[in-house]
């Protein structure tokens, strides 16, 4: 049976051992940001070219997004964009393995 | 692994373009072949190409105090190569460019060799080189999926230290440093998005073993074998 869910069960450990580690560094570690990789590194290349990060302007003009909530909306959107097609694609699948059986079922 | 809008010299940006270009058209050209001959790939199409989607809009905190997503593009590297792979994560990355402020359309020919190109084609040649062993195909589905997820992050500290060489030690002190934020910060992530995709593709077997075997991702008897196992 634990064979069975071997995946399952070595997903779950691998979480929460990912979150826990994350709480404890996060408790102990003073001034870190939960800003992103991306924007440490915006910040590094600023550094190296000795400019400040302002003065990095688009080279095409780009719509932002109005505030953090609406870039979370729509992050959320772009997930829940994936997790359609994941469970219908999953559906779809099970609903033909279903009726396949069926068939051979009746036959 | 976004580089910023602004965040690369323009003659860098039309360097990635030029990259970029080559490798969509000859993705769509595949994936137009793929269609054709198996129009069941379709789905499979759009679960590796969902997850892609869903993952990559995750940022996820990680050890380092700081955060990053995952990529995802491991299981669409395993099922359709690499270039069909950088037509998906072209389409992500132009979706997070126009309505997320995230990376930009200058910029995405950067991105899109980082997570789109370089990242799956390790991906691939680790599958390749893996497929016809005994390794486990779960193993085989993680490996990949990690080390997808990594070297897109190796690629982009490489672009921006290509662009932004230090002072002192040139583009390898600045790689050393770019790599410091982004590969380190994206080890623990690599490894939990393996055994989250591993676990997808086990569903993805359990499910439509058939397609895999008749796209000989796979053999029959390691799908079987796998099948048997799990």
């Amino acid at each position: 049976m634990a064979k069975n869910y071997f995946l399952e069960i070595l997903a779950g450990v691998a979480i929460l051992v990912f979150c826990g580690v994350f709480l404890y560094t996060s408790s102990t570690m003073t001034g870190a940001e939960f800003a992103g990789s991306d924007n440490v590194g915006s910040g590094m290349i600023a550094e190296l070219s000795g400019k400040s990060v302002d003065s990095f302007t688009p080279l095409i003009p780009q719509w932002q997004p109005p505030s953090g909530e609406i870039e979370a909306c729509l992050f959320a959107l772009q997930a829940a964009l994936g997790g359609i097609f994941v469970g219908g694609v999953f559906g779809y699948w099970i609903g033909q393995k279903k009726s396949m059986s069926e068939t051979t079922t009746n036959q | 692994m976004h580089i910023m809008e602004g965040f690369l010299p323009w003659q860098w940006c039309i360097v990635w373009w030029l990259i970029a270009l080559p490798c969509l058209a000859f993705g769509v050209w595949r994936l137009k072949k793929v269609i054709d001959a198996d129009r069941e790939a379709l789905p499979l199409l759009g679960v590796t190409g969902g997850f892609i989607f869903i993952l990559s809009s995750l940022k996820l905190p990680s050890v380092t105090g700081s955060c990053s997503h995952p990529t995802g593009t491991g299981l669409s590297a395993i099922c359709f190569g690499p270039w069909i792979t950088s037509v998906i994560c072209a389409i992500v990355l132009l979706f997070q460019s126009l309505f997320l402020a995230h990376g930009g359309l200058s910029v995405l020919g950067a991105n899109i060799v980082s997570m789109g190109i370089v990242g799956p084609v390790i991906g691939y040649a680790i599958y390749r080189l893996l497929k016809d062993t005994s390794v486990n195909i779960y193993l085989t589905v993680f490996l990949v999926t990690a080390l997808a997820d990594m070297f897109t992050y190796v690629t982009t500290s490489l672009e921006l230290a290509l662009a932004y060489p230090a002072e002192v030690g040139g583009v390898a002190s600045s790689f050393i440093l770019f790599m410091g934020i982004f590969a380190v910060t994206q080890v623990p992530l690599a490894i939990v998005e393996g055994i989250v995709l591993a676990l997808v593709f086990k569903y993805i077997v359990a499910l439509k073993p058939d397609i895999l075997i008749r796209m000989k991702i796979f053999s029959e008897k390691q799908i079987n074998d796998a099948r048997g196992e799990a």
